[in-house]
């Protein structure tokens, strides 16, 4: 037994160059997530879209990349699109392979949080005369956004964590520079705890931003309630 | 005849056992290894990472095969062992051997003064460094100098990715421009990676670059850089100890030889030695 070696923990624990794989991880969660969400709120309003073609592209695209492994999608666009004529880079790939999938998941968030707003709330927007678009905007939006801030955040927190899958097209991000390391001088346990430590760290810092998010979006509810109690 | 029980671990395929160097069973003789020096009793254990056709890799059906998958079973055999494979990523290969996960790492592990710090190694076979570039390549990559400014991908964690390091550094020292490393978690990766363009170059062994070249997948530009021993490594002692004593019954009786010839591989050409943290 060798026992848990501190100074080699400590020495690691403020590595520059892990770091930066640190660093790596939370800008690909950061752009992953914002393409996802751009990308997954156009495929949640065609899937909601009376026009068939609409709803069914958007349906085979959720239904292709929910249905396969982002192990597999991410090989298949960095060593096989390559055959046909698409070389993405390895970052590009990254990115790319993270954030179609991020999409798909995102899309059926935002549908559902859509959808969770009541019908007469539409109805009533309808009635005072807003468009279909004047109601989605300012009624159905700014509420469907308040139900869909904790399973985003959920997938916020997955994606910091799924980046590590990228390190299999050689993405340096977190884990593949602990591995790196681990080969100088193999102290598995204390280089994967420091690694355990930063992912923690970034979840934890994600927490507290999504607390404040949700206070934001819930300003109007905290009126509301405060008023109901007042009576 | 007996049958073997096959571990889940294991992935051999019944027909490799019994067509492998006619395996004889487990029974019929007491293995002078203890217990205590082995991960799981009766058997050897040992990792491999079958990406390196045509030393150590899976065939169409699944089964284990190469050269050195070849020398395992026989060792194991003659240890009056059961042989377990356990495939996994190289990276994992000394990690899981200190922590207990298997017996014997048997997948090429060259020999370095900084590993037998830390485990015991019996160098058992020469090798060296090859660079493999795709076939409309060729011609264009002829020494070292060639590959500056170049991409090269490797497998995480060995003895390549050390090389390739030292060539990168070479180069720099030389004034040129240096390559762009890419780590890959298997040779099969890296391999995958070339040919579809994302590297322009893999550093992998001679053996297996010349396995790839001579089935037209890849051109083998460059060979025999940094040449060095390869071995097998154990955290036991004892055991270290006693697959000596098999490999010097192996050459003695001529099946050693035997072996490497088969797959061209050039026989270590000195004694074999247990290297460790006390020896």
């Amino acid at each position: 037994m060798r026992g848990w070696n501190w100074a080699g923990f400590f020495d690691y624990l403020t590595n520059p160059y892990l770091l930066e794989g640190a660093v790596t991880t939370l800008w690909l969660t950061a752009a992953s997530i914002s393409i996802g969400l751009v990308a997954g709120f156009v495929l949640a309003i065609m899937r909601l879209s009376k026009f068939k073609p609409f709803f069914l592209a958007a349906s085979a695209y959720i239904w292709l990349f929910r249905g396969t492994p982002l192990l597999v999608q991410l090989i298949v666009i960095y060593t096989g699109l390559p055959q046909l004529g698409v070389r993405l880079s390895v970052v590009a790939s990254a990115l790319v392979g993270l954030s179609l999938n991020e999409a798909a998941y995102l899309a059926e968030i935002i549908r559902a949080g859509i959808g969770a707003v009541p019908a007469g709330q539409s109805n009533a927007a309808r009635a005072l005369g807003m468009r279909d678009r004047q109601t989605m905007r300012y009624v159905v939006i700014p509420q469907a956004l308040r139900i869909i801030v904790p399973p985003l955040g959920n997938s916020v927190n997955g994606l910091l964590k799924t980046t590590s899958i990228t390190s299999v097209i050689s993405m340096e991000e977190l884990l593949r520079r602990t591995q790196v390391l681990i080969q100088e001088r193999f102290l598995v346990l204390e280089l994967f705890v420091v690694a355990a430590l930063y992912y923690l760290a970034m979840t934890t810092c994600w927490d507290f931003v999504q607390r404040a998010i949700e206070r934001r979006f819930g300003r109007a509810y905290e009126q509301i309630g405060a008023e109901v109690e007042q009576r | 005849m007996c049958a073997f029980r096959i571990g889940l671990r294991t992935s051999l395929a019944a027909g490799f056992l019994a067509s492998a160097l006619g395996v004889a069973c487990a029974q019929d003789c007491q293995s002078k290894v203890a217990a205590a020096e082995l991960t799981t009793p009766g058997s050897l254990v040992m990792s491999t990472n079958p990406t390196l056709p045509p030393l150590q890799f899976v065939d169409t059906a699944g089964a284990l095969k190469g050269m050195r998958i070849e020398l395992g079973t026989e060792i194991a055999k003659r240890l009056c062992l059961k042989p377990e494979y356990v495939k996994i990523e190289f990276d994992a290969m000394i990690p899981g051997l200190q922590g207990g996960r298997w017996d014997m790492i048997n997948t090429g592990i060259f020999f370095t003064p900084a590993r037998v710090k830390i485990i015991y190694m019996i160098p058992y076979e020469n090798q060296a460094i090859s660079i493999s570039v795709a076939n409309q390549d060729k011609g264009k990559v002829g020494k070292v100098e060639d590959l500056a400014g170049k991409t090269v991908g490797v497998e995480i964690g060995g003895f390549e990715e050390a090389k390739t390091h030292a060539i990168d550094e070479a180069l720099k020292k030389e004034g040129l421009a240096g390559l762009t490393i890419r780590t890959f978690d298997t040779f099969a990766v890296a391999y995958q990676a070339l040919k579809a363009g994302q590297v322009d170059a893999v550093t992998s062994i001679d053996g297996v670059a010349k396995e790839y070249q001579d089935r037209g997948d890849f051109t083998r530009a460059i060979s025999g850089l940094y040449p060095a021993p390869v071995a097998l490594a154990f955290k036991s002692k004892a055991l270290a100890q006693a697959v000596k004593g098999v490999l010097d019954d192996m050459k003695k009786d001529g099946s050693y030889d035997k072996l490497f010839a088969a797959y061209g591989v050039p026989p270590f050409s000195g004694a074999f030695e247990v290297h460790g943290p006390d020896l």
